[in-house]
């Protein structure tokens, strides 16, 4: 299991729905901070705020493009993030499998 | 999407034979343990509502986990409910709920642990408000991400 101060930081990142729902629209494709911001009725020093801690622990890249900043989904964290649930499921999952064998066993 | 990690296990035995076997001592060690002939298991349950179940486990006398589990409900041979707190070496502890079904399927038991809560405490402190939906929420993510 992989236990850091990023991991954290990467749940912190998560904890919020603007953040998560910001992820999904990415999910679909890169999108400006502007077109990010209208959809959640947010400033766009609001939106910043939320992209820069998504951004903080990689789960977005921006890119200045034109006069416009586009947001998209950089995946390198959220891999960190899913390798610790499966370490988690896996463990509980050990556990239950020793737990039947010992029952079928004293059978 | 839940708000919970759910592992499911068919166990051939009937759910009062898997109730009891969870519930004794030998069982408890066995959920515990590993094949590791170093690793160490204790176990020590006061089964009744509001009674503690102590687990220590770890591959060494300095490397140990602690599940400290509070019983809330105890519905023989069908359900118990946990709140468990999780000490460990290498971080802060933190609470989480368990709750462990026996449902007879066929002669055997289809066992279920539904566990709830949030992994890390110092999120928990933070944002006390929402943290129970933390697995459902980051399982979402993941998969809109995808």
């Amino acid at each position: 299991m992989q236990h850091n101060g990023t991991l954290d930081r990467t749940f912190f990142a998560l904890s919020d729905p603007t953040r998560r729902g910001i992820l999904e629209r990415l999910a679909h494709g890169p999108a400006t901070i502007g077109e990010l911001a209208e959809p959640f009725g947010l400033t766009l020093n609001g939106l910043k705020k939320h992209v820069g801690i998504l951004e903080n622990v990689d789960l977005v890249i921006t890119e200045k493009v034109g006069r416009a900043r586009e947001c998209r989904l950089g995946p390198a964290q959220l891999d960190d993030a899913t390798s610790w649930i499966d370490g988690y499921r896996r463990v509980w999952e050990r556990r239950l499998d020793r737990f039947g064998a010992y029952v079928e066993e004293r059978r | 999407m839940t708000d919970e990690l759910r592992l499911e296990r068919v166990i051939d035995a009937p759910p009062d034979v898997v109730f009891e076997a969870f519930t004794s001592h030998g069982g408890q060690l066995a959920f515990y343990g590993t094949d590791d002939p170093a690793w160490i298991v204790q176990s020590q349950c006061d089964l009744r509502v509001g009674g503690l179940w102590t687990v220590t486990f770890g591959p060494s006398p300095n490397h140990l986990y602690r599940h400290h589990s509070v019983f809330e409900i105890i519905d023989r041979p069908r359900r118990i409910v946990l709140a468990t707190t999780e000490s460990r070496p290498d971080r802060p502890s933190f609470d989480f709920a368990v709750e462990f079904t026996f449902e007879a399927q066929d002669g055997r038991t289809l066992m279920t642990v539904i566990q709830s809560g949030f992994p890390t405490p110092e999120l928990r402190d933070e944002h006390g408000r929402g943290v129970p939906n933390a697995f459902a929420r980051l399982e979402r993510a993941i998969r809109a991400s995808k």
